[in-house]
């Protein structure tokens, strides 16, 4: 494998990242938090391995706006592999090559044990945390894009309109500009980027 | 259907703990069922230890062995006890001449009218989680195959037992971090809302929100939820004092 990462869902959406290997493992669970959609979101969603040994050339195309960016990151095989303790579903392990190709059976088991075990180390990061709080590695350790909820705040105030929907807002930009969600809000905390109520527009500001 | 067919989906069923509505007391029902009808024996029981330590009678095959099974708790003496206290099988018991090990437990045995017991452990590696008990109105023994068989349905019911106990675990931890992850980020969303409504950065808005906690003794969630749903507005939040 080139890289690895592990995804945190709740629900049907990304929440975070608790590690990646590589710049190119982060962006993948960048693009996957920023368009909901891409190989741990699907493995989540359908509670199974989820696999494209060839990204660049699937055999059946999915994934039409995570696809291109993350080719052009490097990834050209990838796999999700849903992280379970049982019935509970806790998010994904995503594995990716520099080179198409497919999992040979040993890998494919190797990962299944990985997932297991990192799902189990997940429980054990939160298991002893004071109530109402993350666990303190969690806490350190985790990309929960914090700075994509301050912005949505920002946003929200900017458009008058709900967090939740400021939130979409900021995505549907980073997807409308070809970047990530992180960008997108770091600029507008920074005041770089302002969304303006009249319509609805971002516009550089001060 | 044969022994072997019988045994096989017994296996099957007691292995199967993934389903949504997996219910230990059917697994139990099951596996007692099954060891009455397997083993060809009278009565099949078991018994599993409560967290707070003690052990407990859950399901028996019959209301004669349940009755034999509580005394047993009672009293605090019999095979099932004994296997679990050992974490051994306790076999080929019986009680006709018994040897004096379980005097009253042997006198209501055969008033109930079973002449033998048996017990093996439920258990996986050293964690003993109680004992399946296997109760016969004929003296004499099991089989060895028949231990054997009884043996195998113990382990894979503990298995899945204990499978559905760390998954129990897992969602309630799971829930724990949902929760706890919605609240920074309620307060992440209220910090981004005062920094842009009373042009402050991150720091001071939330320094500003937590000021304004304190002051009112209310938790942090409790003023930022206000915030982001808009019940409370980022101006009525007490100023920083300078």
């Amino acid at each position: 494998m080139s890289g690895a990462g592990i995804m945190l869902m709740s629900g049907d959406l990304p929440k975070g990242s608790v590690c990646t290997t590589n710049g190119v493992s982060e962006i993948i669970e960048q693009l996957q938090y920023t368009l909901g959609e891409g190989p741990c979101v699907d493995a989540v969603r359908q509670h199974r391995a989820v696999l494209e040994p060839d990204l660049a050339r699937p055999a059946t195309p999915r994934w039409v706006a995570f696809t291109p960016p993350a080719v052009r990151a490097g990834a050209r095989a990838i796999f999700g592999f849903p992280l379970d303790v049982g019935a509970v579903r806790l998010g994904a392990l995503n594995l990716y090559r520099d080179r198409p190709g497919p999992l040979t059976d040993d890998q494919h088991a190797d990962a299944l044990v990985l997932a297991s075990v990192a799902a189990r180390a997940v429980i054990g990061m939160q298991a002893d945390a004071d109530p109402g709080a993350l666990g303190a590695e969690l806490e350190v350790g985790t990309n929960f894009q914090f700075a994509v909820h301050q912005a949505s705040g920002m946003v929200s105030v900017q458009l008058g309109v709900s967090v939740g929907q400021a939130l979409v807002r900021l995505r549907a930009n980073a997807f409308a500009d070809d970047r990530l969600v992180a960008d997108v809000a770091r600029e507008v905390i920074s005041g770089r980027l302002r969304f303006d109520h009249r319509d609805g527009q971002a516009r550089s500001g001060r | 259907m044969s022994r072997e067919a019988l045994m096989t989906r017994t296996l099957v069923k007691l292995a199967d703990t993934l389903v949504d509505d997996f219910d230990v007391v059917d697994l139990l029902t099951t596996l007692a069922d099954r060891c009455v009808e397997v083993l060809n024996i009278a009565a099949a029981g078991i018994m599993l230890v409560a967290p707070e330590g003690e052990l407990r009678a859950m399901t028996s095959s019959s209301e004669a062995m349940r009755v034999v099974e509580l005394f047993e708790l009672q009293s605090l003496e019999g095979p099932c006890l004994d296997c679990y206290r050992t974490g051994q099988p306790v076999v080929n018991n019986d009680l006709t001449s018994d040897d004096g090990r379980w005097p009253g437990f042997a006198a209501v045995a055969l008033a109930t009218g079973f002449r033998a017991a048996d017990a093996v452990p439920m258990r996986l590696r050293r964690q003993v989680i109680g004992a399946l008990n296997l109760f016969r109105t004929e003296p004499g023994s099991l089989t060895d195959d028949d231990l054997i068989a009884a043996q195998a349905f113990a382990d894979i019911a503990t298995i899945a037992i204990l499978q559905h106990r760390s998954a129990l675990e897992a969602q309630v931890v799971n829930d724990q971090l949902n929760h706890a992850l919605n609240s920074r980020i309620a307060i992440e969303q209220a910090k981004g809302m005062i920094a842009e409504r009373e042009g402050l950065d991150m720091e001071h808005a939330f320094a500003r929100l937590r000021n304004h906690a304190r002051n009112h003794n209310e938790r942090l969630v409790t003023v930022a939820t206000a915030i982001v749903d808009g019940t409370a507005v980022p101006g009525s939040l007490d100023p920083l004092s300078h």
